[in-house]
Order: C-alpha cells, then structure tokens, then sequence
C-alpha cells in the first residue's frame, strides 16, 4: 500500500507522525481482523435472529394484541393475561405443569442415575443392556403415549388385567378418568418416555471419572456412600444440572403426553399450559394463545438463571 | 344393489360432464351466467379429508376431470378437517389461500368477519333454484349476509348426531322402540348396564362429542345466553335439572369408565368394543361395523336424539364451500363450486360419505332412498333437526365457548370433583361471562 510522503517540518514532530501511521497500519489491521471475525460469525448470528430471536419476541408482542385468525388485531396491553388471571383452567395449569416437572425430574433422576451406576459395572451383555435402555426414548412419543393410553383402559387394559390376573385388584380402575390417578399416570408415562435420557448423559458422566480416585478412596477406607458422596456425585454434577435444567424445559413444554392421555381432563386434573395454549389455537385466537405460552417464561427464565449460575459456581471452584 | 343402478366413478363423472356440458348449451339448469373460463389458468382446491377413502377419491377425481374438460389446471389437495383451522391459519397469514376450500361453518363465520371470501350469493342462488331450494335450517344457519354483506358459503352437506343403540340386548330387555326422551334413554340403559357393558356411552370429555351435552342442556330448557348472545344464563333451575340427570346417570354407573377422558374416537371403540349400549355418533361408528363386525351392524338401530322436557335439540352441523378474497382465479373457482353441486356427483359422494342432504331435490337421491339406515337417519336429521347452537345464538361467543368445552367441563365438576351443583353452574356461567365479554 503507498502511502504520502509526511514533511518534514521538525525531527519530532516527524517522529510522532511517523509513529501515528504506523498505530494506524496496526489498528487498521485489528480492525479488519475483527470485521472478518464478524464476517465468520454473521450467518449463524443472522440464523439465530430469524429461527430464535424474531419468533420469540414477535410472539411476546402478540400475547399483548387481541390477533385472531385472518386479522392482526390491536394493541390490548395486559387484557390476555387479565382474561388468563380470571380463568380456572390457568391456576390449574400452574401448579399441574409445577407438579408434573418436579415429579417426573425426580424420578428420571432416580431412575437414571440408578441405572447408570449399575450398567457402569462390568457384567455380561452390559452393552446389549443399555442399548435396551434406551429404546423408550427411541419410541416415537406419539407411539409411546397411546400405547400408555392402551394400557390405561379400564376395561382390557393391560394395568387391570395385570391387577385382576394376579389378584390384586378385581374391580375396574378408571387410572386416567379420576382426580386421584390421572396425574400419577402422566407421569409415569413421562417418567417412562424421559429417563433414558438421564441415564445416558449420567453414565457418560461417570465413564470420565478416573478408576484411581475410587481406588485412592478404598485404600483410605471410605465406604460406597462416601465414594459415591465425595468422588462420584462431584463429578457428575456439572451434567445433572444440564440435565435437570434441559429435562425441566421439555417437560414443563411437553405437550403430547398429556393431550394424546387426557386432554388435560378429567377436569382440569393433568391441565398443563402447552395443552391449554392449544386450547387457545382451536378457538383461533392466537393472542390469548401466545399470552398462555408467555405466562411460562419467567418460571423456566429463572429455571435456568439458577442452573446458569450453578454451572458458573463449579467453574469457578 | 342392481348393477343397472350403480353408480360407478366412471358414470359420475361421465353423468356430471353431460349435465355440465348439457348446461354450456343453454340447458335450463343454467341458471348462473357462467363467465368464460380463462383456458390453461390454474386453480387450487382444498377439499375436506374424510374418513372414506372413496369419497376423497370421487372428489380429487371430479376436481381434476373438470379441470380437464375445461382447460384448467387443477391442484386438488385434501386436507385433514381436523387440521383445517391450522391449515387455513397459516396461509391466511402467509397470503397463500386456495382459490376454493371445504371448511366448517364456524371457521367460515370467524373468517367472513375478517373480510376474507368474496361473496357467493350468486352460485348460492343458482344451484339453490336448480335443486328444489335449500333446508331451511341449512340456509338460516349459512346465511353469512350480516357479517359479509353476503352469502360467503356454498354448503355440500350436514353432519349431526344419531343416536345408535343395540337392538338386540334393548329388544330382550322389553324396549322396541327408541327412547324419546333423555329420562326414557336413561331407563332404557339402566335395564342393559352389565358390566363390562355399559348403558349411556355418551363422552363427558373435552372433545367435539362432549359437547352433546349443550344439546341435552338445552332440551332440559338451559341455555349458554340470553336472545341477544351476549348475557350468559348458564345458571337456571332447567340447568340444574339437566345437571340432576346426569349426576344420577352417573351415580348409577350407566356410563362407561373413562368417558370423562375420552378423545375423539372414545365412543367409537365403546361401541365397537360392546362396552356401550347407547351411543349419540354422526353415523362413522356404523359404517366402521359394517365391514369390522357386520353383527353388531346389523344390532344396531338408529333414530334421532331424544328430547328433554323443552323438546328436542338436534343441532346440524354443515360443511361449506368458499373462495378466498385472494384467489387468482375466482371465476372457475365459482365455477368449481357449482359444477360440484352437481346431483350425479352429489348422489354418488353422499353414498361414499356421511353427510345428510343440504337441498330439497337431494331427497330423493338414491343414497337416501336407497334403505341406509344412517344416510336415512341423517335425512331425517336435517329434515327435523335444529340450526347449530339453538335456541341459543351461533355467534363467536358461542363458537368459543364451544371449543372451551365449558358445558362437558361443568359436569366434570360434578361427576368428577363432587362439586355441588350451584357451584359448578356458577363457575361455568362466570367462566362462560369473561368469554363471551371478549367479542362485547
């Protein structure tokens, strides 16, 4: 690159000219270092503005509008989340998505971290065992669901006849038709499709810890709950606060376990807010529909504020 | 079936392109002055997927021999009619309609508001003077003038509720005849409830089957709202009376376990499965017995829905045709619509759906004559049948009250939570309030 001749009117002065074009060529070359860098990262950034950020503020704004099918609608403020506020179904929904997360995240909690230390053993056919373990999720959920649906019939129903055959049980168990069990069987079924998930990222986990801290710890003579306590759960706790944070959104947003079981019934026993934004859709009234599904952010918001901030905590120790 | 009367595809679409062809030449059922069509341009219909692969099949097949003998391009798409709100919604907002579609008259009536079909009062006036007129409860229920300045929906047919029973348990246990009252159906019943068959398999669930229960509601003397459809009664002493009856249906254990949580097909499989003796269906059930298990089809006798102390309330339920304001190519899609209204057309896709007639002359089809207790049943459904929602008003209110299941919802609270029953009308009728303030 040619570049003008500085006069030389002073030695000095020359000096600092000739240091300020050289700060120049130096910060010229950052500077095309970094739009470069931005050049790199544009695509995926202009990707994630369209596919992430500009549905999920657009349907912010119309939870704010009374949009309905063929008709963009008017600004109504909070009149949605008023109208959600009054309904019954809504507190519903609430506390039932609450209990169907928490219930379903310790369970897939237990079950898949106790079958993870046990398929970590070595035993025969150990790679056929977990590979048979992980066909629930495999299953499509729609598949999955309905066959839950078939086995909670009341009347030839595998459960029931499982009760009557052994002699447990002979009358008739409506298991998805009352209060009392509706809600259990959801998440039995959830906890069914969900917890190879949980076992497969736990054994991972625990595959990357080295055989020699288990072995330090006998020869000091810890017992397998102080192995597990101070060698195991350390280790794998970075990945069970993924877990729960990442199982936690695809429950509280799960939407075909309860429609294909109960459509949220009887009642509003299992009503949880994807199905009642759904409710929503039908009546085509996608404002109030949007404000169903924007009345669940700031749980799963805060959800994975704390998840972020204990990932920062283990990092940082 | 004499082979000489069948109506083979062939000779539909044969019969239908000589009334077309007979009506080009000035014939008299050329009511409508049929512009010309615009040669090799396209038009894209979206037809109501139903559960008869021979009707969707007659009707792709009609579309397209249409298309041909006229020069245009057709692209018939059949769409599930249980996706069509999705469907329809998505391409509103994307500006890619169809230039005609098959749609349910509530999706038309939200839609017509919104200024969104041209006005067909035109092809609704010709194919209705061809055809002896239209049922009044069909033209009454349709008539979208109010709201578009005009006739938005060309109806094809009319779907409803019978009530199915089984002949041979109820017959054995002394009852010939049909109940024609919902006290009656339910004395009927209680004589047949043996576990694992149950008497009334009514669906007290959130889906379009819960929602007879408005009906029953609504012959006991309930109503949703006042004459004008805007103040909610739901709270009444004839609604309490309805929720009387039910509570003791239920308390006898006359309903099938599971009903409360039963989605679209849970009567259905009741039926099929010999666990209902009773069941209110649009006619599918009967259809799915005769080739599944003919004996159970031929146990199975269909009459009306009984009525309540204020009489009967048998709402219809048509299916209708438009032209989206955004087609390209409105003409033939007019056009289209009418060529479809065609009696050898009609007649044959009648016999292969289960859709009642929507025009006088209809009648007289063979599919109707012809000793199908089910069409026969939805002849005398549309014959004697109520305008949808009445005696209640069919505006967005009800529509969306409707599809909030707020009636099946309200007998949850009773059957269900054990709700006392002033508590349960109260929630429903404060509930039913705040939707109906929405469109105030």
């Amino acid at each position: 690159m040619s570049q003008a001749p500085t006069p030389l009117t002073s030695r000095p002065a020359g000096l600092a000219a000739a240091r300020q074009a050289a700060g120049r060529r130096r910060w010229s070359a950052a500077t095309q270092d970094r739009v470069f860098a931005y050049a790199l990262v544009a695509p995926a950034l202009l990707l994630i503005l369209g596919l992430v950020a500009y549905p999920f503020f657009y349907a912010i704004y119309v939870s704010f509008t009374n949009r309905v099918v063929g008709n963009d609608g008017e600004w109504i403020g909070l009149g949605n989340f008023r109208y959600l506020a009054q309904s019954a179904a809504f507190s519903s929904a609430i506390w039932n998505t609450v209990i169907l997360v928490v219930a379903s995240d310790a369970l897939k909690l237990s079950i898949g971290l106790g079958l993870a230390l046990l398929v970590n053993q070595r035993f025969p056919a150990r790679g056929l065992f977990r590979s048979f373990l992980m066909l629930p999720w495999a299953m499509p959920a729609f598949v999955a669901y309905l066959t839950w649906r078939v086995l909670y019939q009341p009347i030839g129903g595998g459960l029931n006849l499982i009760l009557t055959g052994t002699g447990i049980y002979s009358g008739i168990i409506d298991w998805l038709g009352q209060r009392a069990t509706a809600m259990p069987a959801v998440i039995a079924a959830s906890v069914w499709r969900g917890f190879p998930f949980w076992f497969v990222s736990i054994l991972a986990a625990l595959q990357t810890i080295p055989a020699e801290l288990y072995e330090a710890a006998r020869i000091d003579g810890a017992t397998a709950w102080q192995r597990f306590r101070h060698v195991t759960f350390p280790a794998i706790r970075p990945v069970l606060i993924v877990v729960t944070l990442l199982s936690s959104i695809w429950t509280a947003n799960s939407f075909e376990s309860v429609w294909l079981l109960t459509q949220g019934g009887p009642s509003d026993a299992t009503m949880i807010f994807p199905v009642l934004a759904y409710y929503g859709m039908q009546t085509q009234r996608l404002g109030e529909a949007a404000a169903v599904s924007v009345a669940m952010l700031p749980v799963l918001a805060i959800l994975v504020l704390v998840a972020t901030a204990l990932m920062q905590k283990d990092d940082e120790a | 079936m004499a082979e000489k009367h069948h109506w083979t595809r062939r000779r539909v679409l044969g019969t239908t392109m000589a009334g077309a062809a007979a009506a080009a030449l000035g014939g008299k059922r050329a009511a409508l002055a049929a512009p010309a069509l615009q040669k090799g341009s396209k038009v894209t219909f979206w037809g109501g997927l139903i559960f008869s692969d021979k009707a969707n099949k007659l009707l792709v097949d009609t579309v397209n021999k249409w298309g041909a003998d006229n020069g245009i391009q057709t692209e018939a798409v059949m769409i599930n009619q249980n996706e069509t709100v999705q469907k329809v919604s998505a391409a509103v907002a994307s500006n890619t309609m169809p230039d005609a579609l098959d749609l349910s008259l509530d999706l038309l009536l939200l839609l017509s508001r919104q200024g969104q079909f041209l006005p067909l009062d035109d092809v609704y006036d010709s194919i209705g003077k061809a055809q002896g007129g239209w049922y009044a409860p069909v033209a009454s229920s349709t008539d979208t003038s109010k709201i578009a300045g005009g006739r938005t929906g060309i109806p094809f047919g009319v779907s409803g509720n019978l009530l199915l029973r089984r002949d041979d348990l109820l017959s054995k246990a002394g009852f010939s005849k049909p109940p024609t009252t919902w006290e009656e159906l339910a004395q009927q019943a209680a004589a047949v409830n043996k576990p694992p068959l149950f008497g009334l398999g009514l669906a007290l669930s959130n889906v379009g089957d819960g929602n007879v229960q408005i009906s029953v509601m609504q012959s006991y003397g309930g109503r949703i709202a006042d004459d004008a459809g805007k103040t909610v009664t739901i709270k009444s002493d004839a609604t309490r009376e309805y929720l009387r009856w039910v509570k003791a249906a239920w308390d006898k254990k006359l309903f099938p376990p599971g009903n409360t949580t039963w989605d679209g097909a849970g009567d259905n499989q009741a039926y099929l499965a010999g666990q209902a003796a009773f069941i209110a269906n649009t006619g599918s059930v009967g259809i799915a017995a005769k080739s599944q298990d003919p004996e159970l089809y031929k146990a199975t006798l269909y009459s009306s829905l009984p009525g309540g102390p204020k009489g009967v309330v048998s709402p219809i339920a048509p299916q209708l045709r438009a032209v989206p304001k955004s087609s390209k190519n409105p003409d033939a899609a007019k056009a289209l619509i009418e060529h479809l209204a065609q009696p050898a057309f009609m007649n044959a896709y009648y016999e292969a759906a289960i859709y009642g007639p929507v025009l006088q002359d209809q009648a007289k089809f063979k599919a109707f004559t012809g000793g199908d207790p089910i069409l026969a049943g939805l002849l005398d459904l549309v014959q004697k049948g109520t305008a949808p929602a009445y005696p209640d008003v069919f505006n967005a209110g009800y529509a969306d009250m409707f599809n909030n299941f707020m009636i099946p919802k309200m007998v949850q609270r009773v059957v269900i939570d054990g709700w006392d029953l002033d508590k349960a009308m109260d929630e429903a009728q404060v509930g039913t309030q705040a939707i109906y303030d929405k469109y105030k």
